[in-house]
This record gives C-alpha cells, sequence and structure tokens, in this order.
C-alpha cells in the first residue's frame, strides 16, 4: 500500500510535524483490512519488573488504540491496567506511547504492528497506568486562575475574540500529558527548573488572557523555567488537540516573560537586541552579554569555540552587521510594539 | 481502613458535585469529594457541547424566554418535572450562573467584534470556547476552583456503600482508592450523592467507563425511593465506528453562528431528519430526531445499531468549523469533510428518573441523604441545572446543619463492606472476568430494553437478568490479586451494581403502561395523560419493591391532550 502524505502549502516551519502526523489520515484510517489482524506488544509492569505481552487483535473498522486495548482486556488478559475515561478526547486520561509516539489511545487509528509503552517522565503505577500527581502539582502550583486588576463589569463583560485567540487555543488543552512525555528538557529531569509544554498550556489560557492581571501572570511565570525551553516542536507534533503549543502558548508566555520578568530573559532579550543591531545571531556578543566576564573563567571552552570558528572576536568587536540589519530591525521591532 | 471526617461527603466531581461542594466551602462548612473518576474530567458533564441561555439574556426576546422553560418542560421532561423548580432553576441562571461562571474567566465565544456568538432560533445557546467541547473547559475551570478552595478530594476512588450512623441516618461512605488498594470510611453529617445522569448499562451507552450506576445502586440498599426510573433517553446520532466513539455525537443542534445543522439520512439514501425542516423551532432535536428514526427502522430503512447516517454535506466547511469542533471527528477517521458522511447509530444517553428528592431540598427519603444533578430523579439535564442542584443542595444542608447530628458511624457496617469488597478481589482465577459480565449485561439491556420495549422483552430480560444474577455474578473470577489499579476488580463492583439497577430499571418499564416522548412501548403506543403523567415512584418494601403513583402540578404548560399516539407527539 502506497502512503500519500499531504503537505499543504500551509505547511511551513512552524508547522513542523504536523507533515508527519497527517501522514495523511486517510492512509492511517486504511492500513489495516477488516477480517485481519493486528499485532499489538503492550509493556507490562508491576513493581519494578517490567515485560512486553504479545496480542493479536482482529481488526474492526476505524479501530481505535483503545478499542485495541479493550478487546485484550475482555479477552485475552482481563488484569491489563489502563486508564481511560471518555473515550471520545474530553478527558485526556488514556495518553500512552504507540511506536515510540505519545496519542490519545482514543483517537488514534491502530497500526498493524504496535508496541504501546506507558508515557515518559511520570512514575508507572500498573501496566499502562503513569502517576498524574507530578503534572498536577506542578499545574496547581502555578495558580492557573484569573486575578482580575479591576472589579467584572457584568455579563457580557467586553472582550473579543482577538484578544483571547491565544488563550482560546490553549483552552483546547484536555491534559492529556502528551507533551509532556514528548518534552526532551522534562526528560533531563531534575536538571532544569522546567515546568513543561502542558502546565504551560494550562498555565497560558489564563496567562493569556487579558482580563488577567500583569502581576498575577508574573508571579505564575516565575514558576515556570519557561526559558529553558528549547523550541523543538516536539510537544506540538503529538498534541492530539492540534494546539499549536510552540508558536501559540509558549512563545506569547515567552514574550510575557521578558516584559514582567526582564531578569530571567536575559539571554533571549540580549539574542533578540543582538539580532535587531546585526541581522544575525553573533555566538560571541551573546555570550558576553549573557555571562559578562565570568566567560572568562570557562577559557577552555572559549578557546574550543575559537577553534571551531562558533565565535569571531572581530565581528564581535566591530559589531559587524549584516545586510540582514534592517529587515532584523523591522521585523523586531514590529513584534516589539505588538 | 483510614477515617476521614467531614461536614458534608460528596460523592460525585461533576458540575453538581463540584458546585454543591464550592457553594458549601463559601459558607464555611468542610466539604469533600469522592470522585471514582478525577474531579471535572470524569462523568457527563464534560459532554456539554453548548450552553442554553435562559430568561432574557443576551437579548433573548420574551418568547423566547418562555421556549426555553417551554423546552425544559415539555422536550426533555415530558412534563415529568415541577414546574416550580424549573421556573427558579432558570432565574438563577438567568441572574447568577452566567455573570459568576464569567467572573471567574469563563470564556463565552466572541466573535472579533466582541460580540457572544449565539445559535439562533427560538432557544439560543452559546459556547465555552467552542461548541461541542464546552464541557471541557467549564469542568476544568471547576477542577481548578475546587483545587483553589482547597476543598480535599479522594480521586480515583469509588464509593461501595453509604454507612449510616448511631442514630440511624446516613452518616459516611465506605470508598476504595482502586489506585492504591487502600479502604477509607468518610464520616460526615451528610453525604450528598451526585454520580451523573448516565450510565453504561446499554451495549452503546454515552455514560463514561466509570459510571455503573453506583448512586442508584447505593441508595437503593441503603433504602432511598427512587423515581421514573424507565424514563431514559437516547442520542440518535452518535458515530456507529469505533466503539470507544459511541459517545461521539454528530450534534443535530442548532449551530453557532450557522443557520444550518447536521442532517440524517436512511439507508436508502433519503433525508429524514434536518432540524431546519423537521424541527424548525429547535426545540427539542433528540426526541424529534428519535422518533423520526423509529420511524425509519420500521420501514427497514435504519437500524438502531447503524446503517443510517449523518453529517454536513449541506454546509461549508468553514460555517461548521469556525465556531464548533464537529469537523474533527470526520477528519480523524480520514473522511473529507463536509462532503462525506458518518454512519450512526443510537446510544443510550441520559436518565430522567433517579433517587427521589424534595427539589426545594434536594433531600432524599432518607435523613442524612441527598441527591443533586443528574442521580436526582426530578429533571433531565443540561449542565445548567446540574449546577443549579448543587446550589440548592448546598443552601438546604447550610440551613438545615444543626440538626444534623454528628454521631460515630457503625463500625459492623464498615467491616462487613469491607469484607464484601476484599471478597470479589479474592475470587479464584479460572471463571467469568467481570468485564465479559458487563458486557453481557449490556447486551442484554440493548436487545431487550432498547428504544422499543414491550412486556415480552422486558418480562424475557428479567429471566436474563436472574440468570446473569444467578450463574454469572458467582462464577466471576478475578486473574490479578493485585489491590493496585487492579481495574478488574474495579469491574466485578460495578457489575453487581448494575445488575442491581438494571432489574428497577426493567420493572419501572414494566411499571409505565403508556409510552412518552423517549420512553416507547410498542404494547401501550400511546401517551396517557389521564392515567401516567405522574412519577412512576419506587419504593423498597422488605427485600421487594412496590410502586406508588404521584401526580404533577402543571401551573405553566401542559399537554392539552388526554391520549394520542406517542410517534404524532412533537415531544
Amino acid at each position: 500500500m502506497t502512503l500519500q502524505i499531504q503537505i499543504s502549502p500551509r505547511d511551513g516551519a512552524s508547522r513542523i510535524g504536523q507533515a508527519e502526523r497527517n501522514d495523511s489520515l486517510v492512509a492511517r484510517n486504511s492500513r489495516v483490512e477488516p477480517g485481519t489482524n493486528i499485532v499489538v506488544r503492550i509493556r507490562r509492569q508491576e513493581h519494578d519488573t517490567g515485560h512486553y505481552d504479545t496480542f493479536s487483535v482482529p481488526y474492526r473498522k476505524w479501530m481505535r488504540v483503545l478499542d485495541a486495548l479493550e478487546w485484550i482486556a475482555e479477552n485475552k488478559a482481563p488484569d491489563l491496567a489502563y486508564r481511560w475515561i471518555c473515550g471520545s478526547k474530553m478527558c485526556g486520561t488514556c495518553a500512552v506511547r504507540m511506536n515510540g509516539r505519545e496519542v490519545l489511545a482514543c483517537w488514534e487509528a491502530v497500526e498493524p504492528e504496535m508496541t504501546i509503552e506507558p508515557l515518559r517522565n511520570l512514575p508507572v503505577i500498573r501496566d499502562l497506568v503513569v502517576d498524574r500527581r507530578p503534572f498536577e502539582d506542578r499545574v496547581a502550583g502555578l495558580e492557573p486562575w484569573i486575578e482580575r486588576p479591576s472589579a467584572y463589569a457584568g455579563f457580557p463583560e467586553p472582550l473579543s475574540h482577538k484578544q483571547m485567540k491565544d488563550a482560546s487555543k490553549a483552552l483546547d488543552c484536555i491534559g492529556c500529558m502528551c507533551c509532556y512525555s514528548a518534552c526532551p528538557v522534562i526528560g533531563l529531569g531534575s536538571l532544569t527548573d522546567f515546568a513543561g509544554p502542558a502546565p504551560l498550556v494550562q498555565l497560558g489560557q489564563t496567562a493569556l488572557d487579558p482580563r488577567n492581571s500583569p502581576a498575577k501572570i508574573a508571579r505564575s511565570l516565575a514558576l515556570t523555567g519557561i526559558f529553558n525551553c528549547v523550541s523543538c516542536y516536539k510537544c506540538e507534533e503529538v498534541c492530539p488537540a492540534a494546539i499549536p503549543i510552540v508558536s501559540r502558548v509558549i512563545e506569547p508566555l515567552k514574550a510575557k516573560a521578558a516584559l514582567l520578568l526582564p531578569e530571567r530573559a536575559r539571554h533571549a532579550r540580549a539574542m533578540r537586541r543582538i539580532v535587531a543591531e546585526r541581522g544575525r545571531v553573533d555566538p560571541g556578543a551573546l555570550i558576553l552579554s549573557v555571562q559578562g566576564l565570568r566567560a572568562l573563567l570557562r577559557l577552555p571552552r572559549i578557546i574550543r569555540l575559537l577553534l571551531r570558528g562558533k565565535i569571531s572576536p572581530l565581528r564581535t568587536i566591530f559589531r559587524i552587521k549584516t545586510a540582514a540589519t534592517e529587515p532584523a530591525r523591522r521585523l523586531l521591532g514590529r513584534e516589539a510594539s505588538q | 481502613m483510614r477515617t476521614v471526617t467531614a461536614d458534608v461527603a460528596i460523592v460525585g466531581g461533576g458540575a453538581a458535585g463540584c458546585y454543591a461542594a464550592l457553594s458549601l466551602q463559601k459558607c464555611g462548612f468542610k466539604p469533600l469529594i469522592i470522585c471514582k473518576g478525577l474531579v471535572g474530567k470524569s462523568g457527563a458533564s464534560l459532554f456539554a457541547g453548548n450552553l442554553v441561555i435562559s430568561g432574557r439574556l443576551l437579548g433573548n426576546s420574551e418568547t423566547q424566554a418562555r421556549n426555553t422553560a417551554e423546552f425544559l418542560i415539555k422536550y426533555h421532561n415530558q412534563f415529568l418535572i415541577d414546574q416550580e423548580w424549573a421556573r427558579r432553576c432558570g432565574a438563577w441562571i438567568e441572574q447568577v450562573y452566567y455573570p459568576e461562571l464569567e467572573e471567574l474567566g469563563l470564556y463565552f465565544r466572541r466573535d472579533d467584534a466582541g460580540n457572544i456568538v449565539t445559535s439562533p432560533g427560538a432557544i439560543r445557546s452559546i459556547a465555552a470556547n467552542i461548541q461541542g467541547n464546552s464541557g471541557v473547559p467549564f469542568m476544568d475551570l471547576r477542577r481548578k476552583q475546587v483545587i483553589r478552595a482547597g476543598i480535599p478530594r479522594l480521586e480515583e476512588t469509588v464509593a461501595t456503600a453509604l454507612v449510616r450512623n448511631s442514630a440511624g441516618n446516613i452518616g459516611g461512605v465506605f470508598c476504595l482508592n482502586y489506585m492504591t488498594g487502600e479502604y477509607v470510611v468518610v464520616r460526615a453529617r451528610a453525604v450528598v450523592l451526585a454520580t451523573g445522569y448516565s450510565d453504561r448499562l446499554h451495549q452503546r451507552s454515552t455514560g463514561t467507563r466509570e459510571m455503573s450506576a453506583d448512586g442508584l445502586a447505593m441508595a437503593w440498599r441503603a433504602g432511598a425511593t427512587l423515581v421514573n426510573m424507565e424514563m431514559q433517553w437516547w442520542h440518535t446520532n452518535d458515530i456507529a465506528d469505533p466503539p470507544c466513539w459511541q459517545r461521539m455525537q454528530v450534534y443535530p443542534n442548532p449551530m453557532l453562528g450557522s443557520e444550518k445543522s447536521a442532517r440524517m439520512i436512511n439507508s436508502a439514501g433519503e433525508e429524514f431528519f434536518n432540524q431546519q425542516n423537521d424541527d424548525p423551532l429547535a426545540f427539542g432535536p433528540y426526541t424529534v430526531q428519535l422518533k423520526a428514526l423509529v420511524k425509519q427502522v420500521r420501514a427497514g430503512k435504519a437500524r438502531y445499531d447503524g446503517s443510517y447516517y449523518a453529517g454536513f454535506d449541506h454546509c461549508d466547511a468553514k460555517e461548521v468549523e469556525t465556531y464548533t469542533t464537529y469537523g474533527k471527528a470526520f477528519r480523524q477517521l480520514g473522511l473529507r469533510f463536509p462532503e462525506q458522511l458518518v454512519e450512526t447509530a443510537v446510544t443510550s444517553h441520559y436518565r430522567q428518573g433517579g433517587i427521589d428528592v424534595d427539589p426545594a431540598t434536594m433531600r432524599s427519603s432518607i435523613p442524612g441523604l441527598y441527591a443533586a444533578g443528574g442521580v436526582s430523579g426530578h429533571s433531565n439535564g443540561l449542565i445548567g441545572l446540574a449546577t443549579y442542584d448543587g446550589k440548592v443542595v448546598a443552601d438546604a444542608i447550610a440551613a438545615e446543619f444543626g440538626s444534623l447530628v454528628d454521631r460515630p458511624i457503625s463500625d459492623t457496617e464498615c467491616e462487613t463492606e469491607m469484607r464484601r469488597v476484599e471478597a470479589l478481589r479474592n475470587r479464584p482465577d479460572g471463571g467469568i472476568s467481570p468485564l465479559k459480565v458487563k458486557q453481557k449485561l449490556r447486551k442484554l439491556m440493548w436487545d431487550k430494553v432498547g428504544v422499543e420495549k414491550n412486556a415480552t422483552g422486558l418480562n424475557s430480560a428479567l429471566d436474563d437478568l436472574e440468570e446473569i444474577r444467578l450463574d454469572a455474578l458467582p462464577s466471576m473470577a478475578i486473574a490479578s490479586k493485585s489491590a493496585v489499579a487492579n481495574y478488574e476488580w474495579l469491574d466485578a463492583l460495578d457489575v453487581v451494581n448494575m445488575v442491581e439497577v438494571c432489574e428497577l430499571i426493567i420493572y419501572s418499564s414494566l411499571e409505565r403502561k403508556e409510552s412518552r416522548g423517549p420512553f416507547i412501548r410498542t404494547d401501550f403506543p400511546a401517551i396517557d395523560n389521564k392515567n401516567w403523567l405522574v412519577a412512576n415512584v419506587l419504593k423498597k418494601s422488605g427485600n421487594g419493591m412496590r410502586f406508588e403513583q404521584r401526580p404533577y402540578q402543571l401551573p405553566y404548560f401542559s399537554p392539552g391532550f388526554d391520549l394520542r399516539d406517542n410517534l404524532q407527539v412533537a415531544w
């Protein structure tokens, strides 16, 4: 069977990963013929020991991953532990990894051969059931609710969708933690204090809401470690609710953080200033701006960067500009004034 | 066994339970929520597609305000409702509910100019963020309110029995945290059951995984009176495949910002329901649709489990998708949207009946026990109504708190319950699995207690049920003895409740000797307002049950006829 990859002209860098996501939906729903069987390998785990069990499952029309799990529990492994509540993409409790990528079991079509594993970055309780607490606690800690700077004007209050467009995207979040499992920075564990994409989306629901007070937003944002996000778009790739997590939630939140908590955004602000001034990233200037003279304490690294041509002292010292300076200033300036 | 104390124990984390807890907390009481799923993420409230506007809100005319009340009384409840309660509820929704939700930050969908987008018609509705998904941000807000208020929650914890105190009142709840295997006894001066409208008792059901009629079964075992258990509502166009999408609806309701809505096509390719033609007032698409489908099934042009289709092929994709989620399911199945239709089927939805309560207080027939939201049998559902119940029950408990005695609960009852629950987990291996028994029961309900019922089928259902009770239940086996995340164990607990409640539903269905709206008896095809415009009250007596009738007052709306063929009546 040939796969039809549908890529629309709108697919730019910001929609990275979505081509695979749609690889295509027609193809994903027709990979298996009704009447044939699919092979499902499931990670089983209780206490610390884990193993995989393999099941052969009869395919039925439009079968979802959750249907396969249900069939297995009913017919082969009654003791299989997996969490689900609504079965129709609302509760966000049935996320698992299928062949290495995070999916919502009730939403994703089965594949002819699939390995099902629990989400990463969360403790496993049993089989596919993970402990949601680390995520829930992090969300609650961010206090994702609004505090109005002035009294509520009465129903309906003045508000337009334009003002709510980013928050509205975040409101599609069902808290399934797919992105939390896919995030490589969360994967680093306690090396960073990054809250992770899912808690940021949860926060974005109120922090990107114009009715919320800037002081409240600043207090919450200070707890997120948001500048640890490397904008790799892994979260966006796996989001079953198709939320543009980086472009419509994390980036706008970073912009707010840069404004409200400038001391936490030194790196981002310096980068922006340098690009606006010179039309390119100058790593030497960036290091100096962020680390100052402390950079000299890391001499061996500086020498390595020099030898590999990553930094160029002449360029940095003489602030050499490129032809892109004008457009860069125009673009960044325009964004800044928005 | 751990004991926890609260002023009020609330079983259920949906719209009614959360609102009751929040209101009680605000009055200075200490509520506690026991939730079988996750607060705000389980149960029926999540499925609120849109929110109905009541009264004169958002420019509703006098006629539209009256229509909304008529819609609730006639099309939602077929007159089996306290009309004074409906009036109070409508006023509260208009004056308190919407402003309160918006002040908390719920986003009622606007257009770019700042107007709240409404659906057109005789009854209008709005959406929280997006139509089709309003329950998600709505309940997420409630979850965060509960967290913010510091209300204790026992989540993924199933309430298995109500426990009496030494005064003989309901004074606690016995629970099992099925994630850890820990038993928890919650002692409280009052218990509120808020376990929802919809249970997974049929092969196709909108009830979510955890909904297995626990609230009804516990209340009945404790001796509470039930009412109108036969009054079952149906969704007419939920997606037929895949199985786990059985509660995914191709909404027949008017769409936000459009004059159109979904249409339905039979197996011969003929349109048999299009809201704009068949129900132009958009009063009660659900009942009207169901009756239209019954006619198709009788003509051999559809089946209740499929072979008819729904979709938006008469609309523009943009028209549908600007304010609704409706296109997403089609696209996810690889269908071309909106050109292609999807096969649909009937799904059992909300139950109008439930625990018999005084709608002024939500008090049940047993001291100390209250019921709010869907599980209470006084009205059929909308998320606003369930929320109002939460307010009413909180007000009532706050007012009479002083008279609710705080007495020790019965240790014997707790010990007995613990032994019962423990014994289910320790069932020997090798018999029939609880999930299999559940499926068997659901098939029986689907085949014999489905959309069209008659005495022969219902009696035969009782025989089958007896077989399940005598053969399947005792030979139920559990493969894993783990106390941690043991869903098999949970299924075993569920199925005991389900068998009990199915029996009550069947007896109640036999008792109501008429048809009424979505309750269709082929052996009694007419609506009989002379004899049956009454509450079908089910009381426990000794080991058995007896029925009583209680008439409804009709101060504002009445049917205007004594006897008429149900299928010829719009509601």
